[in-house]
């Protein structure tokens, strides 16, 4: 396991809301080689979503370790070097067009030189919107949408991308589509993929298979 | 650029659409209230610099007053010798009877020394017609008024009669009244100086009342950036003890209506700052709305590796750029505003029909206005201030949203 991009390890997670406490796993243990694909899956509020913020350092466990290969700490500042997060909801800027939502990527973490611009070009033309970098989010279709949120996500070369129900939002047909892009264009890259799914024939395309199920982490496959 | 100051950038110009609603609203707002407020200030110090600019152009920055001063000459060059002082003229005053054309009237009239008065009271400048060399002793200068009153123009000749023609009538002599001639006449642009004075020299003064000799005071003009009140009191010092004679400074002589003017600005700009006031609110409810309806995209840059306090300063950037936008315009138009400042009044006296009543309570015919570079700055920086700190309230509420749960919010 000396090529484990991400490693998880006893985490434990505990809402509380007022008096009341839930908790939503005890001991997972999780880790992904580099240029691997993993899909989650599970019954909705079984924590798949949880379990994907902890990895991506965007919330905090009660205990357990987390680890990002190559980083000294997780947190804010590697984050947006590290993972590439795609979620169900797109969340493009609305006031920027596709190509500058791309761009914002390398903008928060470093600096727009002409080569990210020429990087955030052909991410465009990868995802196939070539000749939609111009558009405001609203003036996009939800497939489209999506496809700027991968090509977002790939924009600084992380060594994992972390999606979320990436076609939750989408019909089956457009869902297909960025489906087959994200795992090509990951599988090009050599870009490690943690795919949480609903859909086992999405789940049955990653390398393994993982199912989330009150609050054990079981692998299928 | 960073990315946050860009994105506040596109937040308020956001790519190939018309500005937002938000961006309009707040800088019209900032705008207006700027716009105000350097308006506001610049006629209220108008009337203060005006009026004080015409007081010293009409008497010099300090009188020296006596009964009867009948040393001139020394006394002058004792006052000279102070330091601070540029220049002094010496003046008398009386009122006489003048008769034009069967048209009598009865204004001021004023002595004043040729040779040295326009080093003090700088009449050519508001010379209307005529010329300060043909004033000698048989001519005299009118003031606008009074030569409208008369019917009288250049060269007219007007009848004088002085006060001791009367003195001379009860000691059964007979004082022939002295025929001059206009030779000039002026507007100081002040409605009392302006309706109804006379200008003579000073030997023909000093004939009409009898005065010998002697005068009434000596005006002082003071060297560039020359403290006043500093002079008078180093001129008090010099004059002979006991001479009844006495320094005193413009402020001092047009001390109440200073002080009103100085009140009235003070007043104004209390209100309009809090116009200022609530145009800043206007900009934080509006920037908090924006922070509230951003909620999930404020996550989103955490998600891509922004820390808080760096979406904080997206919101905060976007109340500076409106206030120093805002700002901006408000200063250019008030500045463009005030150049024609007094069209503008005219236009609005007209439209509510009460330009006379303006003129009567202000005694200009004009409508001043000056600003100074330290009010500008002072209004910018309280401007620009007001809608940082708008912007701060705003970036607080963001940086305050954890990522996770700001994208899970509905
Ligand atoms: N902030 C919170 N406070 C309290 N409880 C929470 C909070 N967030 C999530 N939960 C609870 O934790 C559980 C797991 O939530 P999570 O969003 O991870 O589920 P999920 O597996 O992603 O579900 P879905 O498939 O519907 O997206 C749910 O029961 C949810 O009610
Ligand atoms: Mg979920």
């Amino acid at each position: 396991m000396s090529d484990s991009v991400l490693t998880a390890r006893a985490l434990r997670k505990t809402y509380r809301s007022g008096n009341r406490r839930l908790e939503v796993f005890s001991n997972v243990d999780f880790h992904i080689a580099a240029g691997e694909s993993v899909s989650i899956r599970g019954e909705s509020g079984s924590g798949k979503s949880t379990l994907l913020n902890l990895l991506a350092a965007l919330d905090t466990a009660d205990s357990g370790t987390l680890a990002w290969d190559g980083c000294a700490k997780t947190g804010n500042a590697a984050r947006g070097r590290f993972v590439g997060i795609i979620f169900q909801a797109f969340y493009l800027i609305p006031e920027l067009n596709a190509l500058e939502n791309i761009l914002m990527a390398r903008r928060i973490t470093g600096r727009i030189d002409p080569a990210a611009r020429a990087r955030a070009a052909e991410l465009l033309d990868r995802v196939g919107l070539k000749d939609r970098g111009h558009h405001l989010p609203s003036q996009l279709s939800g497939g489209e949408r999506q496809r700027v949120a991968v090509a977002r996500a790939l924009m600084n070369s992380p060594r994992v991308i972390l999606a979320d129900e990436p076609t939750g939002n989408l019909d089956e047909k457009t869902a297909d589509s960025v489906m087959d892009l994200l795992l090509g264009i990951c599988a090009e890259t050599k870009t490690a993929l943690v795919l949480v799914t609903h859909n086992p024939l999405y789940a049955k395309r990653t390398a393994r298979e993982y199912f989330l199920h009150e609050g054990t982490l079981r692998p299928v496959r | 650029m960073p990315w946050y100051l860009y994105l506040a950038f596109k937040q308020l110009f956001p790519s190939g659409r018309r500005v937002t609603f938000f961006t309009c609203a707040s800088t019209i707002g900032v705008f207006l209230g700027v716009w105000m407020l350097i308006i506001i200030i610049g006629v209220m110090s108008g009337f203060g610099y005006k009026y004080s600019r015409m007081i010293i152009d009409t008497q010099g920055e300090i009188q020296v007053r006596g009964t009867f001063i009948d040393n001139q000459e020394q006394l002058r060059g004792i006052i000279a010798k102070v330091s601070g002082v540029a220049a002094t003229t010496p003046s008398a005053e009386g009122i006489v009877m003048i008769e034009y054309q069967k048209r009598p009237n009865y204004p001021g009239i004023i002595g004043v020394d040729p040779e040295s008065v326009e080093k003090v009271i700088p009449i050519s400048k508001y010379l209307l017609q005529g010329s300060m060399d043909d004033l000698d002793d048989d001519a005299v200068i009118l003031s606008a008024g009074l030569a409208y009153a008369l019917g009288a123009r250049i060269g007219s000749k007007v009848t004088v009669v002085s006060p001791l023609t009367l003195e001379r009538l009860n000691q059964d002599t007979y004082m022939m009244p002295t025929e001059l001639t206009v030779a000039g006449i002026y507007e100081f642009g002040h409605q009392q100086l302006d309706k109804s004075i006379a200008i003579v020299t000073l030997r023909r003064m000093q004939e009409l009342y009898g005065l010998g000799d002697s005068v009434h005071g000596i005006n002082v003009r003071l060297a560039p950036g020359a403290d006043a009140d500093q002079v008078a009191r180093a001129i008090n010092e010099t004059l002979p003890a006991g001479s009844r004679m006495f320094a005193r400074t413009w402020m001092q002589s047009g001390e109440a209506f200073l002080f009103a003017l100085k009140i009235e600005r003070f007043m104004v700009i209390i209100i309009v700052a809090f116009v200022i006031v609530v145009v800043a609110f206007l900009v934080t409810s509006m920037l908090l709305v924006a922070v509230a309806r951003k909620t999930r995209e404020i996550g989103l840059y955490g998600a891509l590796g922004a820390t808080p306090w760096q979406s904080a300063m997206c919101f905060c950037f976007q109340g500076v750029l409106v206030g120093t936008l805002g700002t901006f315009l408000g200063v250019t138009i008030g500045l463009l505003t005030l150049s024609n400042i007094d069209p503008i009044a005219r236009l609005i006296a007209r439209v509510t029909g009460n330009w006379d009543l303006l003129v009567e309570i202000y005694q200009f015919t004009k409508v001043p206005a000056h600003i100074t570079a330290p009010d500008i700055a002072i209004i910018c920086v309280f401007a620009v201030g007001m809608s940082t700190l708008a912007g701060l309230i705003a970036a607080f509420r963001a940086a305050k949203l954890k990522p996770v749960e700001a994208m899970r919010s509905e």
